[in-house]
């Protein structure tokens, strides 16, 4: 058998070029592909890390219960930095790829924010966390939320302090960044509403040192009960520590970070007997539980939001985009909106059309340094 | 009244912190003409240190302590030979932006090794205050208040009435004539330096259990013990001292009676007409004119 | 009136160079073609952000490289004024319906404000405090973005950040912005030749010179600021328009500090360095993503790179390509050698060209300098001499301005100049040159001179681009080193930078020349060239006072002599007379 060099040459380009072939082809067919932006570096590196958990979580009991369209699901991460320059950058990276159907994107409101001109462009569904409620009113039909917003927790904090706990004198504080601003807001409305206006609404900036004019206004102001929006654990560590000090004892009733795992460490007895809205509570319900339990076997540590929205939101995108019997956006996001009482580790979901898929929130109590459920308060409107 | 009492107290406790950092800066100024912008980040590799040996290793707190200082000496020493001493030759603005690398450096590779979650360091005492009549004295601040005046009277000892502090002083004061004397003008730098490093670590480790330990600590609070510094007339440790003490009280008082976000302004609003109205600080920069 | 002197009349007519635009015109042709690829070719959304980012930001960096690069003067608050230019045309244009052109302009003028009030407010000090000011600046500016709600909408930020109606496209807002990075580039470029860009680079290698040679010293440092001021604003608003969205995280300190690192990675005095800086410091985190997933690793590696460029590669790397390529790359621009120096010095006065009255300089308690008087005659040497520690350098840093007078008035020329700075001295007509000559030494010795030559108040310049450069080689070529013209400063004996600083001072044809002890450091032979140099100085007519310890020189070139010593005058008059007055020896040899 004599080789010509036609075949040759062609043997070889068949030879050099076949492993980019069967590699895109993989890549294009065999996957469904979905994007996710997350902190790997810069301040919210951590959480980042449990977010992935989360989706990871949810990857695989979707991959094991047969995958999306008969296909397998393929996460692809990108560094979104915790920066907002960082997320437009990690989106448009993602966006670039075609064969990628849907995104989540981030649990900071902020960078949902920046990062929203170009999901508008792209038009493909893009699961967030953000809770600034702003986000999904602004005419960008491509964001669905995970989380219950701003307005919720607002909602929950002032209900469950007037109505559950008669307390009616209200002091407020809250981060000057932009969800301690959206979060003080909601809470001073809603509070407005049931006829007890906050008699203080005081802003700190991130990063202080020190809460002792902050402690002291509130003393002054005579409140008998407290709400707070804090964005850093170890601010509220040193805010709770001086609040104890200096003497007040009032209930506190606070956003999720009082409650959250990082903050019961650092702030120790200073936050016992505190109450907090949470999104995510492992008693909440029996998909709270089932999730808190894959979750600890799995990672070792105990679950929190920060990996329960991404769990949920790669699940029900998952379902969605099986319901629509395709990966085109319109119909993936149809059948997101079509999505009713469904059970996920962060509560029932029911979307509405804004894509807000969570309507209430779990009030839970520091226990002596253990988180405890204490009741669930949903909204119907 | 109580409230004023109250902030006072506060106040001075935190502006302790800046003035024992502050006090590095100046050292460290006085001796090389540069402005070190890694001394905030001393405090925080200190603090980390507390935590490893202290809380992970479980060592006793004053050996973990001994350990810290001492690590934070050889750190001091390293960042002289790594990055002011190569350059020790060239103009103040590649050194400056030098150590603003390292402090980049220090914050990051601490971040690398221990993660961005903050930690938790406990205090010297089990009692966490004394409530004095309406004033509560956190003893995490009774102590830093305490070791900074021990500081300001050691300082002023080991500058004026030993040899190794009056051959610092002219080191700093004229190289050329301290070296014609027979002073190893590389020596003292030396010396400069880990003495800074361990000041800085002190600070660190006596703030941590009132600020958690954090990659952040360090640099928060070297910005305002830099404006400190320059309050108090560059060069001057009574000076450094002084502003620090200042700058602590008119922020908390700031903060209470004008604006709480804007808290971390005044000090720099302060710094700024300083810088317009009374440039050589509170107690004047020795400025020689030289053509 | 003097004759024109008679050495190296060589008067070759020079070619003319082409136009400058002209001669530019590749520039132009580079930097039309990559407007036009960034406005043709098909790039994905990421590419396009990366590019954006590059573009904008690189403008921000050429402001650095301004005042950071020219002019020597640090600025850490570059991502304040880039924030100051984004938001104006944010606010503006989302908020308020401006037009993107107004808002863009109302940023520039902002940026500009405040880096001028900023520079104003803290330029006399330098150093470190300039520093620490702009870092307060910069927090300031922070603080402001963030909790003026009412205003910047917060921490979350403008969105919806509109485009100019030609350009609402990603990809034709991307040619716009590559056009005026072209532009900026342009005149960035060109700024270093210009006679303001010159005054930047004096002040950068010798603040003190500078003065002395009618620089404005306070004027160019806050010029340098507030023009680097403007480049940020225009670079963030460009940048604002480009991302349609902004918010205060964005500028932020540690984005000053990246602004400055992609400055001296690149290099720092040339704005390929900083387009170069930028482009790698954008690209480069890209690359090393796989480095990020440890938290902190990439920033550990990026500071320790910030330290290590700065130790071994001052320059940057386009500094180090400059020096690398320097040998074959080394041109011969060769310049016709001048004509015959002129000098010119201006009689306004009678016959006394300098006239000092009661002049005393005391430090604290020391009194160095104690009621001298000194008349200088027009036309001639004039010595002033002493032993060491008599005061005579202090004299002339009183009469150059560098030291404030504690008493006594100061005439030159019929101009009381007691109590200018030493740059409007300059003006009046005072040249001098130091003892530790102070040449800028980062520029050759054509430039050192023309920088001379631009003294505010020259008359003998002709008009015209090259007539500075006629003025500055004729100089040149009367201190004999016309065909060294283009060499560096560092690569002449200390005896031609003396003559260098000579020439610097005569091709500003000065009315009165202080030399300050002008054959220290001097041979035997290089101290008779410089006696022949006076001697033709002299013959055109320019007044000379001379400091120095050489009495021959002394005694052979001045006609008249005034000797100090402990600060005070001990005796003045005719040469001969003054070195034979027995104070004057007992103060020389010493008394028992």
């Amino acid at each position: 058998m004599t080789l010509t060099r036609r075949d040759f040459t062609a043997g070889l380009a068949v030879g050099i070029t076949a492993p980019y072939v069967i590699g895109s082809a993989r890549a294009q067919g065999a996957t469904i592909k979905i994007g996710m932006c997350v902190p790997v570096t810069g301040p919210a590196a951590e959480q980042g890390l449990w977010a992935q958990n989360g989706a990871k979580l949810a990857l695989a009991a979707v991959n094991k219960a047969g995958g999306v369209l008969g296909k397998q699901v393929e996460l692809v991460i990108e560094d979104d930095q915790t920066t907002n320059p960082g997320i437009v950058l990690a989106f448009s990276k993602l966006a670039a790829q075609s064969d990628i159907v849907g995104f989540l994107g981030s649990i900071r409101s902020t960078q949902v924010h920046a990062m929203a001109p170009d999901v508008l462009k792209l038009g493909k569904p893009v699961m967030i966390g953000g809770t600034d409620p702003a986000l999904t009113h602004m005419g960008n039909q491509w964001l669905f939320r995970f989380r219950p917003n701003d307005s919720y927790s607002g909602r929950v904090i002032a209900d469950y302090g007037v109505n559950t706990l008669g307390k009616k004198k209200w002091a407020i504080v809250h981060s000057t960044d932009a969800f301690g601003t959206a979060g003080g807001k909601a809470l001073a409305s809603a509070l407005e509403k049931l006829g007890t206006p906050a008699v203080l609404d005081q802003g700190y900036a991130n990063q202080s040192q020190d809460f002792t004019p902050v402690v002291l206004a509130v003393k002054q102001s005579g409140a008998d009960v407290l709400g707070t929006y804090f964005t850093f654990e170890n601010d509220l560590g040193i805010f709770a520590r001086q609040l104890r000090q200096l003497g007040v004892n009032i209930p506190w009733v606070g956003s999720p970070s009082v409650v959250a795992v990082s903050s019961t460490k650092l702030a120790g007895p200073a936050l016992f007997g505190t109450y907090g809205v949470a999104d995510y509570a492992e008693d909440s319900s029996e998909a709270s539980k089932s999730f808190g339990k894959a979750y600890r076997d799995a990672y070792k540590t105990a679950p929190d939001n920060q990996s329960a929205w991404p769990y949920d939101a790669l699940t029900i995108l998952s379902a969605a985009i099986n319901k629509a019997g395709s990966t085109d956006p319109v119909k993936i996001r149809e059948a997101i909106l079509a999505t009713k009482k469904f059970a996920g580790a962060e509560g029932e979901y029911n979307f509405d059309q804004n894509g807000d898929g969570l309507h209430g929130y779990n009030v839970v109590r520091n226990e002596k340094g253990t988180i405890v459920y204490d009741k669930h308060i949903d909204f119907n409107d | 009244m109580d409230l004023a009492l109250q902030l006072l107290f506060t106040g001075i406790g935190i502006g302790a912190v800046y003035a024992l950092v502050a006090l590095g800066f100046v050292l460290i100024f006085r001796a090389t003409n540069v402005v070190n912008f890694a001394q905030g980040e001393f405090s925080m590799v200190a603090a980390y240190l507390m935590v490893v040996f202290a809380v992970d290793l479980g060592w006793p707190y004053w050996l973990s302590f001994l350990l810290a200082l001492a690590g934070m000496a050889l750190l001091g020493a390293i960042f002289n030979l790594g990055v002011y001493y190569p350059l020790r030759h060239r103009t103040f603005l590649p050194v400056i932006i030098a150590t603003i690398g390292a402090s980049i450096l220090l914050a990051n590779s601490v971040l690398a090794i221990y993660g961005p979650q903050p930690q938790v360091l406990e205090g010297w005492f089990d009692t966490p205050g004394i409530q004095l009549g309406p004033v509560y004295l956190d003893s995490q601040y009774l102590l830093i208040i305490a070791v900074t005046i021990v500081l300001v009277i050691f300082n002023y000892w080991f500058f004026e009435h030993t040899m190794l502090g009056k051959k610092l002083q002219a080191t700093s004061q004229d190289k050329e004539m301290a070296s014609l004397l027979g002073i190893s003008v590389s020596t003292m730098i030396m010396i400069t330096f880990i003495y800074s490093a361990v000041l800085g670590g002190l600070a660190g480790i006596l703030v941590a259990p009132v600020l958690f330990v954090s990659i952040q600590m360090g640099s928060t609070i070297a910005l305002k013990a830099f404006a400190a510094t320059i309050i108090g007339g560059f060069g001057d440790v009574a000076g450094a001292i002084i502003g620090g003490l200042a700058l602590g009280i008119i922020e908390t008082f700031g903060a209470a009676y004008i604006s709480v976000p804007y808290k971390d302004g005044f000090a720099f609003l302060v710094l700024v007409a300083f810088l317009i109205f009374r440039p050589q600080g509170i107690f004047g920069e020795r400025v020689a004119e030289k053509a | 009136m003097s004759a024109p002197s008679d050495n190296m009349p060589i008067a070759v007519s020079a070619p003319r160079t082409r136009p400058l635009l002209l001669r530019h015109l590749p520039y132009f042709i580079g930097a039309a073609v990559l407007v036009a690829l960034a406005a043709t070719m098909q790039f994905d959304g990421y590419i396009l952000n990366i590019l954006m980012e590059a573009t904008t930001f690189a403008i921000a960096v050429f402001g650095l490289s301004v005042v950071l690069g020219l002019c020597g003067q640090i600025n850490l608050a570059q991502a304040a004024f880039f924030g100051l230019g984004a938001y104006a045309v944010g606010i503006g244009t989302s908020d308020y319906h401006l037009s993107y052109w107004f808002c863009i302009a109302g940023g520039c003028i902002l940026a500009l404000l405040a880096g001028a009030l900023l520079g104003m407010s803290t330029l006399r000090l330098g150093g470190h405090y300039l520093a620490m000011v702009t870092i307060s600046f910069q927090q300031i500016v922070t603080l402001v973005m963030i909790n003026t709600i009412w205003l910047t909408h917060g921490p979350d930020g403008v969105s919806n950040i509109g485009r100019p109606d030609l350009f609402t496209s990603a990809q034709s807002y991307l040619a716009f912005c590559v056009a005026m990075l072209a532009l900026v580039g342009y005149a960035v470029w060109h700024l270093s030749d210009t006679r303001l860009g010159r005054a930047m680079r004096a002040v950068r290698d010798n603040e003190l010179a500078a003065g002395v040679v009618g620089i404005d010293v306070f004027r160019t440092k806050v010029s340098a600021f507030a023009l680097s001021a403007v480049l940020g604003g225009l670079a963030g608003g460009l940048f604002a328009g480009g991302f349609a969205y902004v918010s205060p995280d964005q500028f932020s300190f540690a984005e000053s500090v990246v602004f400055l690192t992609m400055s001296l990675l690149g290099g720092v005095a040339s704005p390929i360095g900083s387009a170069i800086g930028t482009g790698l410091l954008i690209l480069i985190p890209e690359w090393l993503r796989f480095l990020k997933s440890v938290p902190g690793l990439y920033l550990a590696i990026y500071g320790l790179s910030v330290i290590l460029i700065i130790r071994y590669m001052p320059d940057g790397i386009w500094g180090f390509v400059n020096l690398a390529t320097a040998r074959w790359r080394a041109k011969a621009r060769v310049h016709a050698a001048g004509l015959a120096l002129l000098l010119k010095p201006a009689t306004i006065g009678g016959n006394i060209v300098l006239e000092v009255k009661g002049l005393a300089k005391y430090f604290g308690g020391l009194k160095a300098v104690d009621d001298v008087d000194i008349e200088v005659r027009r036309g001639g040497v004039h010595a002033l001499i002493g032993p060491n520690g008599s005061g005579k350098t202090t004299t002339l840093n009183v009469l150059s301005g560098l030291y404030k007078a504690t008493a006594g008035r100061v005439i030159l020329d019929g101009t009381d100049v007691t109590d200018m700075p030493p740059h409007q001295r300059a003006a009046a007509g005072l040249g001098r040159t130091f003892q530790n000559i102070r040449l800028f030494r980062s520029m050759t010795a054509l430039e050192n001179v023309v920088i001379g030559a631009e003294r505010p108040g020259n008359t003998l310049l002709g008009n015209g681009g090259d007539a500075l450069t006629e003025r500055a080689m004729s100089a040149l070529t009367f201190v004999g080193l016309g065909v060294r013209a283009n060499e560096l400063i560092s690569s002449f004996s200390y005896g031609h930078q003396r003559l260098i600083e000579i020439a610097r001072a005569l091709a500003a044809n000065p009315t009165l020349l202080l030399l300050d002890e002008p054959a220290a450091g001097l041979n035997s032979s290089e101290k008779m060239e410089l006696h022949e140099l006076l001697k033709r100085i002299a013959a055109q007519g320019l007044t000379i006072l001379i400091i120095d310890h050489d009495m021959t020189l002394v005694s052979e070139a001045a006609q008249h002599i005034t000797v100090l010593n402990f600060g005070r005058r001990i005796a003045d008059g005719e040469s001969m007379a003054v070195l034979r007055h027995p104070d004057v020896v007992s103060a020389y040899l010493g008394t028992d």
